[in-house]
């Protein structure tokens, strides 16, 4: 029985987890015309690439930092409402708006005439131009994360026995000391998690560059994407692809702990 | 009628050897009861009968037949979990017939068997509650119903009292020997509590890391405790080095006493143990033992008596006179609440002295 | 400072719901464009529902959805019993591949499956597709499911062995009642991933074959177009009455376990 059980689970991950990622990685040894080489990874090495998988982690440190800011004092907010579990829906249901329309809704929202530089024509600000600029890309990616940083946190701080709080506080500890001592440590493994579920996919964004940028943001994914769909590369594009998952097998070691939280959305 | 036989049975579980080697016949319709502090391996016996794991040496055998490799579901044997594990999706009734849907019972069988265990039981008015909305009697009394109506031949409970509050727990006790009468088949009852062993048990097998160390009825162990541990396990005990002098003369700080053990060697040093409410105090009498009444503490009954001897050994005895704190007093016992164990005999030379002894008697 | 709080989460909200009732007030601008409203038009929803190509995708879309995650869901819950009976160490070593995929950059999916699909010489289109969702949303439902077995008191399944049911029948008639919580969970999981994605069908789909996201994305790298802010409002309001009902539904059913 326990072997009937196996067979469809593990027949699908190696078929369709597995062996993909060893083709992949075949692939990344393989030249426009067919031949093996290792000319994909010495490209990978020049100084474009390098220079481009430094601005794509760079912004990924970005919006995963701007993402924590927000999402903590969000979490605690959340977890001191009465309703929490109502305030956790509200928060959470954008997310079953594909984010695609999230993204197209930012066009309109930053265009030159959108509705930001109508507000700011308010308070006389100038006009600007915030589409096709990379704070937009980091402010509609910081948008779509927010939720999935947020659950995790907010699993965390509401798993947080009310009684330590009190027996820290009750042991002479100010506010500041409460949060520094207690409920930051205690929290640890929910940013950690956080963290995870942000930052690897920054890294792979590729759709948001392309309609938010116009191509100005180049990040890890957009240039997958570009090698396999655009280029027809596939060997660049696997060896680009092999390096996104170096870089997010490190991530998951770095940031391990408990980290099934993403999957927690509903 | 069916017996069940441990034959030279051991198991590890990865390092641990959880059961050493173990021999045991149960037999008779009997209510067994296997008693030991946890982690003793008594309720590795239960599994190994139930069918649940298999021995890593020896045989299980059912009247004679061998069954190591035959799964729970094929023995006539059916187990009262200690959390009871009732299935939460199921209501009462469909818990109970849970077993007989299985074997495909018709619907006029099921209903008969039905009727009586819910009878046994007093689950007649319960019948179709949900499982989260009963106390932890009520389902106590289910997990026995789900078991009995399968009509075992042999009847497992692990700890089953363990949940239960006090009052309860003694009420249940009495049902539960009730109804093994009632039923006539084999109980084994697992507890680390010896009062439970002692009030339901026909025979009780006292363990110790994975070890039997005696089996008898209660009234054999508790008067004639094989050693320090069984006697410590199984009531209160006053236990103090002794030296035999000859058959029925132990020597005890230097002082003779009349006992009515024997077929020891002269000079072998001894536990000589006596119950605490075998022993009544009487006035200082330097011929005596002496002590001085250290603490008094009221237990409803009886007054419970710590006293301290000559050498600062603790006496403890139970009295419905009370001491005078402080106060000196003499201890006295009778020959035959004098009990004698030899440290380290096991429970077969245990046996063969006490009857060679007893028949030198006659 | 409860009001601090209070507030900053009230500002939070909104900032989260601004861009979506952005794109559903614009729907009805009859100007055709998201910076000035002109007059109201349900012109846009006209031309959605009655784009015969647009509803084929939005059927798409469903049936992929469906079909994905309860495929996904039965082999999901075939590889949580399993994982449940396995030694420790190869089910750690098994979860964490079952993470990788969960953790796995969309790119990297698509991009391997097109490697694997392409050198099995499918053709892209409605299977690639739907294989890929499954693909991805399997780990996800196990992931779901697991932590339901192990809430299982293992004493349940000594029970059902001990009143002689076989491992098929304890499986049956015990394991799966008791974690359809997890089951339904990982199904409606498996639902929202699929319904969400875009990258991994991006990189699979062929010519013939669209579902929302991707037509959606096509259309707007042309630019604006309310058609898509009309598509935006039905499918919020379709989400959010979806919520509404199951929110409901679990408050009914919370007062009645209470009651009893």
């Amino acid at each position: 029985m326990k072997k009937l059980l196996l067979i469809p689970y593990a027949l699908w991950m190696l078929i369709f987890v597995v062996f993909p990622l060893l083709l992949m990685a075949a692939y990344s040894f393989i030249d426009l015309s067919g031949n093996i080489t290792l000319n994909n990874y010495a490209s990978f090495f020049s100084s474009n690439y390098i220079q481009m998988t430094l601005s794509s982690f760079w912004y990924a440190f970005l919006i995963t930092l701007f993402t924590l800011i927000v999402s903590y004092p969000l979490a605690l907010a959340l977890n001191a409402t009465k309703r929490k579990t109502i305030w956790l829906l509200i928060i959470i249901l954008p997310t079953w708006i594909n984010l695609l329309l999230k993204t197209y809704a930012f066009i309109g929202i930053f265009g030159k005439n959108g509705i930001l530089n109508d507000i700011f024509a308010v308070f006389n600000i100038d006009e600007i131009q915030l589409l096709f600029s990379d704070t937009a890309f980091i402010i509609v990616s910081v948008y779509i994360f927010l939720p999935f940083m947020l659950l995790p946190l907010f699993n965390a701080i509401s798993g947080i026995d009310n009684n330590l709080l009190n027996a820290a506080k009750d042991l002479g500890a100010t506010r500041v000391q409460v949060f520094s001592k207690i409920i930051l440590p205690l929290t640890a493994d929910g940013i950690k998690a956080g963290i995870q579920v942000v930052f690897i996919p920054s890294l792979s964004l590729f759709m948001i560059t392309r309609l938010i940028t116009g191509n100005k943001v180049i990040t890890l994914g957009t240039a997958i994407e570009q090698q396999f769909l655009t280029n027809e590369n596939w060997g660049m594009g696997s060896t680009i692809g092999i390096f996104l998952v170096i870089f997010m097998l490190l991530i998951m070691v770095i940031t391990s702990g408990k980290s099934d939280n993403r999957v927690m959305k509903l | 009628m069916t017996t069940i036989k441990l034959e030279n049975v051991a198991y590890t579980y990865g390092d641990t050897q959880v059961l050493k080697h173990i021999n045991y016949t149960f037999e008779d319709n009997k209510f067994y009861t296997i008693l030991g502090p946890s982690g003793c391996g008594k309720t590795t016996i239960l599994k190994l009968i139930g069918g649940f794991i298999e021995p890593n040496s020896g045989e299980v055998r059912f009247d004679d037949k061998v069954m190591n490799k035959i799964p729970a579901n094929q023995r006539k044997v059916n187990t009262v979990f200690q959390d009871y594990a009732l299935f939460p999706h199921l209501n009462v009734l469909e818990n109970i017939i849970f077993g007989l849907k299985i074997k495909k019972t018709s619907k006029k069988e099921m209903d008969k068997k039905l009727d009586e265990v819910l009878r046994l039981t007093n689950l007649e008015e319960f019948k179709n509650r949900n499982i989260g909305d009963l106390s932890g009697g009520q389902r106590q009394r289910v997990a026995i119903a789900r078991a009995v109506i399968n009509e075992p031949d042999i009847l497992l409970l692990d700890e089953p009292l363990s949940a239960l509050d006090y009052n309860l727990r003694v009420d249940m006790q009495y049902e539960l020997k009730e109804m093994q009468k009632r039923l006539g088949i084999i109980f084994i009852f697992v507890t680390h509590d010896q009062e439970e062993a002692l009030g339901l048990s026909d025979e009780i097998i006292v363990m110790d890391r994975g070890n039997i160390v005696q089996t008898g009825s209660p009234k054999d162990i508790y008067d004639e405790p094989l050693n320090r541990y069984v006697a410590d396990f199984i009531g209160e005990s006053n236990i103090v080095r002794g030296t035999m002098v000859k058959d029925r003369v132990v020597s005890i700080y230097g002082r003779s006493y009349d006992c009515i053990d024997g077929g020891i060697m002269p000079n072998t040093s001894v536990d000589v143990m006596i119950r605490p409410e075998d022993i009544y105090f009487g006035e200082h009498n330097k011929d005596k033992l002496n002590v001085t009444v250290d603490s008094v503490l009221f237990k409803g009954v009886h007054y419970e008596i710590c006293c301290l001897d000559e050498d600062g050994y603790e006496w403890v005895m139970h009295s419905t006179k009370n001491a005078l704190l402080g106060s000196k007093i003499s201890l006295n016992f009778a020959k035959e609440d004098i009990h004698i164990m030899i440290p380290g005999e096991d429970e077969e030379n245990f046996i063969e002295r006490l009857e060679s002894f007893q028949g030198e008697d006659e | 400072m409860k009001k601090i709080a209070n507030i900053f989460l009230l500002v939070s909200i909104l900032l989260l719901y601004f861009p979506i009732f952005y794109l559903m007030f614009y729907s009805f601008n009859s100007a055709g464009n998201m910076s000035h409203f002109d007059g109201f038009t349900l012109n846009y929803y006209k031309s959605v529902l009655t784009d015969s190509r647009m509803l084929v995708i939005i059927l798409n879309t469903i049936a992929v959805a469906l079909i994905s995650s309860s495929i996904a869901t039965l082999i999901g819950l075939c590889g949580a019993l399993y994982l449940y009976n396995i030694k420790e160490k190869s089910r750690k070593m098994l979860l964490a591949v079952n993470n990788v995929m969960i953790v796995s950059p969309d790119v990297i999916i698509g991009a391997s499956l097109l490697i694997l699909f392409t050198l099995a010489g499918m053709s892209l289109g409605s299977v690639s597709v739907i294989l890929a969702h499954i693909a991805f949303s399997v780990p996800i439902t196990v992931i779901l499911i697991l932590p339901k077995l192990y809430s299982m008191n293992p004493s349940l399944v000594d029970a059902a062995k001990d009143l002689g049911a076989d491992t098929k029948t304890t499986i049956i008639k015990v394991i799966i009642p008791y974690i359809k919580p997890g089951i339904i969970a990982g199904f409606f999981m498996a639902l929202t991933y699929s319904l969400d994605d875009f990258a991994v069908t991006f990189f699979v789909t062929g010519s013939g074959f669209s579902l929302l996201s991707v037509e959606v994305y096509s259309m707007a790298r042309r630019g604006i177009t309310l058609e898509i802010n009309a598509i935006s409002t039905i499918v919020f309001v379709v989400v959010f009455t979806c919520v509404f009902i199951y929110y409901l539904i679990s408050k009914r059913q919370e007062k009645l376990r209470g009651r009893v």
